[in-house]
């Protein structure tokens, strides 16, 4: 295991980008319905520019220190480190918490209703937690091959919808009101979480450049909106029924008498949602001790296990978990906050001679 | 430290418990003072003719006059002895590993030093084709069990003072002998200290293979399924990969080389490669891969698609295969285990059956296993198709047979408990091992991922050889590798 080599950067944020696009891979009706087209595509367009600002502190910690948050807790703030890193934990078990329950439901009320949705998280979490003892670089390793996937179930995906689409009752003018807006992008805001990751693991990459990141935003851009190109011209008002459209868009997509993409459609969340859960148990194990600790990573994984069955019973609990303005809020604090904090630190101590 | 014979026989004696073969000839020298001369022997090992000729002859008839020992012993090494493989002991202690080679160890009484004179002679198997790597266009010459003759068909290829052999000793009570064999500009000395120092903590008290050695020259140990450590029996594809800084491991008494670092894609390169036509070796290394994958997802994909999701199935497909399915008493997950469980059984029987019975044992196999099975509706014909074709392909790519033959089965499981969502799910979780997986410092699945665009000209496809030849590339150059490249910079 190489948990001591630094690894490319453009390889991270490639399965950074992999992560952010599974958000748009698990919608569930999220976005108002008031909302043509072209106006979502100006929401995603303001959500990732948000997110791109979430991203600047953590930019600039890099670029300045070559290292993330934790690596400078450890070495400006002992006393601090404790709490900073209890923080990230907790942040982390709710952004996988955040992903894991739409995963679990779609999977569980679309595709496989035999099953019981808490074996299913308990295989999955096990799965995660041997990604993650693995370390980082092993799972930017993985994405290399989860990237090959994403190219060809989008090929499949948006291939085989090419012949369902319809313009006739729909345009591309621009229409919504303010409260669409609102609700839209605080949407497309919600892959700001891949920030909070960079912020926590940029310390063990190299060759880092200032465009890697902006890339990886414009093509999670180009692909949210394709989705929602397709989702809206390929199934219509069909789609406003649907829970979980970017699923039945998979379903629709066929290639004469080939049809059945929702399975790789399907391979592709679960890969993806693996490896954000897998990312996530790596920053609380970073953040506690090493890149890869066993013993830390299971502790998480049980603790996430432990909050997904209460809150499959508990209603109020799931609500709190998947409340995606609660989740933009952690993320400002993790991404932005705390980030931007460490680079005041760091100069002052750059100033001090420390 | 002078050696007297009877000490050094007495303690021979001792250390071998007066077994049968041990040879100890003592002679009266032709010499004023009647010095005494003793030539030590395992039975069988050496060649009487060579010895007699090369040692005893000019031993008895050299005229040593008014030498005292040590004189005796100067002119033994210097114009006495015929051989030009002679070597000088440092201790009594090293009789026992030269006269167990087949050296005949020579000493005069009294004198300070021994000699250990080659005279090799036991019989081995001569040098052929080796049965795992048949190739079409190329050498038919393959390793043998001997050491020196190993080294002896490398060296022929490679013509040049910078292959270097460096011998150690393995196995406290069985002394095998192996050499680290690699092209001194080429290797990383961080990676040759790696491999010496894992070598040097082996502490098998007996090594017969180079197998027994693989554990120790694995990163991770063996727990994994894939292995990081290259076998091969074709000096050509030795002497390919040394030039690329590699190391090779020579055992004595195994025609298996061993090869590290070593990669996954290097599983789906064959000699043949390098002398077809470039389009020919890409059409074959894509057919490789395919098959690689087709047997290990095809009978979990069936199991899987059959059991949980058979709307994927075309119509005219999903009636014959449930048509089919329906007449059999067991479910598909069960009846694919089975038959891929009798079909291992099969294979190994007939490994081991004399050649003359194979036949018969095919004719069973194909005929009981195969066809009257699926008349008397045990099995299904689709499955049993299914489970063929996994099994031919796996073929294909046979030194990658043992991890292929477990994730089938796995992946057989998985599919018939959990459907495609198992299959997914495993699939990451065995690509995260192989991701991890690391040989000597060097990761396993190095050009794919890390990803090498440049190393790409010798993956999926092979370039043509005016290209190939512009740059070798080194080891020890791939994205993240442990090891320092210390050579040529």
């Amino acid at each position: 295991m190489q948990t001591e080599v630094k690894f490319s950067s453009k390889r991270f944020l490639l399965s950074l980008l992999l992560c952010a696009c599974s958000v748009i891979l698990l919608q569930n009706n999220d976005l108002s319905s008031n909302a043509s087209f072209t106006f979502n595509a100006v929401c995603i367009a303001a959500g990732l520019a948000v997110c791109f600002l979430f991203f600047l502190p953590s930019l600039a910690l890099k670029k300045k220190t070559d290292s993330d948050v934790l690596s400078l807790a450890r070495r400006y703030t002992p006393k601090l480190r404790i709490p900073l890193a209890v923080f990230y934990a907790l942040y982390f078990v709710y952004t996988a918490l955040y992903f894991l329950l739409p995963y679990i439901d779609m999977f569980h009320t679309k595709y496989f209703p035999e099953v019981t949705p808490c074996l299913i998280t308990f295989i999955m979490l096990l799965g995660c937690a041997y990604a993650a003892c693995k370390g980082v670089n092993v799972i930017s390793r993985f994405g290399i091959f989860l990237f090959l996937f994403a190219l060809l179930t989008n090929i499949l995906m948006f291939g085989g919808s090419l012949s369902e689409l319809d313009f006739s009752h729909y345009g591309f003018e621009l229409q919504g009101d303010f409260n669409s807006f609102i609700q839209n992008t605080l949407y497309f805001v919600t892959p700001s979480f891949i920030a909070a990751i960079f912020a926590c693991c940029s310390g063990v990459t190299k060759n880092f450049r200032f465009r890697q990141p902006v890339f990886t935003l414009i093509f999670t851009g180009l692909k949210y909106t394709a989705i929602v190109f397709f989702v809206w011209f390929a199934l219509g008002d069909y789609a406003g029924r649907q829970t979980y459209p970017a699923f039945v868009l998979s379903r629709v997509a066929h290639f004469g008498p080939f049809a059945g993409i929702e399975s790789f459609y399907l391979a592709l969340a679960t890969m993806s949602v693996f490896m954000i859960v897998a990312l996530f148990l790596c920053c609380i194990s970073r953040g506690a001790c090493t890149d890869g600790d066993r013993k830390t990573v299971l502790i998480f994984t049980v603790i996430i296990f432990a909050l997904y069955v209460t809150a499959t019973y508990i209603n109020s609990v799931k609500e709190i978990l998947v409340n995606p303005v609660l989740l933009i809020l952690l993320t400002f604090v993790a991404a932005v906050m705390l980030p931007a904090a460490y680079i005041f630190v760091g100069r002052k101590s750059n100033a001090t001679g420390n | 430290m002078n050696y007297s014979i009877n000490e050094i026989k007495a303690d021979l004696q001792y250390r071998f418990g007066d077994s049968a073969d041990l040879t100890v000839r003592v002679f009266t020298l032709k010499s004023a003072l009647k010095i005494q001369a003793a030539v030590i022997t395992m039975e069988g090992l050496v060649d009487k003719e060579q010895l007699s000729q090369s040692v005893l002859n000019p031993l008895l008839t050299f005229d040593y006059g008014t030498r005292d020992a040590a004189a005796v012993s100067e002119v033994l090494f210097s114009s006495v002895m015929a051989s030009s493989d002679v070597i000088k002991l440092n201790s009594a202690d090293e009789i026992v590993t030269y006269i167990t080679s087949g050296f005949a160890v020579l000493m005069a009484d009294g004198a300070e030093e021994l000699y250990a004179v080659g005279v090799q002679g036991y019989s081995f198997r001569g040098v052929s084709e080796p049965e795992s790597e048949v190739v079409q266009r190329g050498s038919r010459e393959g390793f043998t069990e001997p050491l020196r003759v190993n080294m002896s068909l490398i060296r022929r290829r490679m013509k040049t003072p910078d292959l270097k052999f460096e011998q150690m000793t393995v196995g406290s009570d069985s002394k095998t002998q192996l050499m680290l064999c690699y092209l001194q500009s080429q290797v990383s000395p961080d990676l040759l200290g790696k491999l010496k120092n894992r070598l040097n903590a082996c502490d098998l008290e007996t090594v017969l293979a180079s197998g027994y050695l693989s554990d120790y020259l694995e990163d991770n140990g063996s727990g994994s399924l894939f292995s990081g450590v290259g076998i091969s029996e074709r000096p050509d594809t030795v002497c390919g990969k040394l030039t690329e800084g590699r190391i090779a491991v020579i055992v004595d008494g195994t025609p298996a080389v061993m090869i590290v670092p070593h990669l996954f894609v290097e599983e789906f390169q064959g000699v043949d490669d390098y002398s077809n036509r470039t389009y020919y070796a890409a059409f074959i290394r894509l057919m490789k891969y395919l098959s690689f994958f087709v047997s290990v997802f095809l009978p979990g994909l069936y199991v899987a698609l059959a059991q949980f999701h058979p709307e994927y199935f075309p119509t005219w497909l999903l009636i014959n295969t449930s048509e089919s399915l329906a007449q059999t008493p067991f479910p598909v997950t069960i009846e694919v285990l089975a038959i891929t469980v009798v079909y291992e059984i099969m294979k190994e029987a007939g490994l081991r059956i004399p050649k003359s019975l194979g036949h018969a044992v095919s004719i069973v196999g194909a005929l009981v296993i195969g066809d009257s099975a699926v008349n008397a509706g045990i099995i299904s014909a689709s499955t049993l198709m299914v489970v063929a074709t996994a099994a031919i392909c796996g073929y294909v790519t046979s030194p990658l047979y043992p991890p292929i033959m477990m994730l089938r089965l796995m992946f057989i499981v998985v599919g018939g408990f959990t459907g495609l969502w198992g299959i997914t799910l495993a699939t990451a979780v065995v690509l995260i091992g192989m991701c991890a997986k690391t040989s000597l410092g060097v990761p396993y699945l190095s050009s794919l991922s890390p990803f090498s665009l440049r190393r790409m000209r010798d993956v999926f496809i092979r370039a043509g050889w005016k290209r190939l030849s512009k740059h070798t590339i080194r080891v020890q150059k791939f994205p993240e590798t442990e090891v320092q490249d210390a050579n040529r910079g």
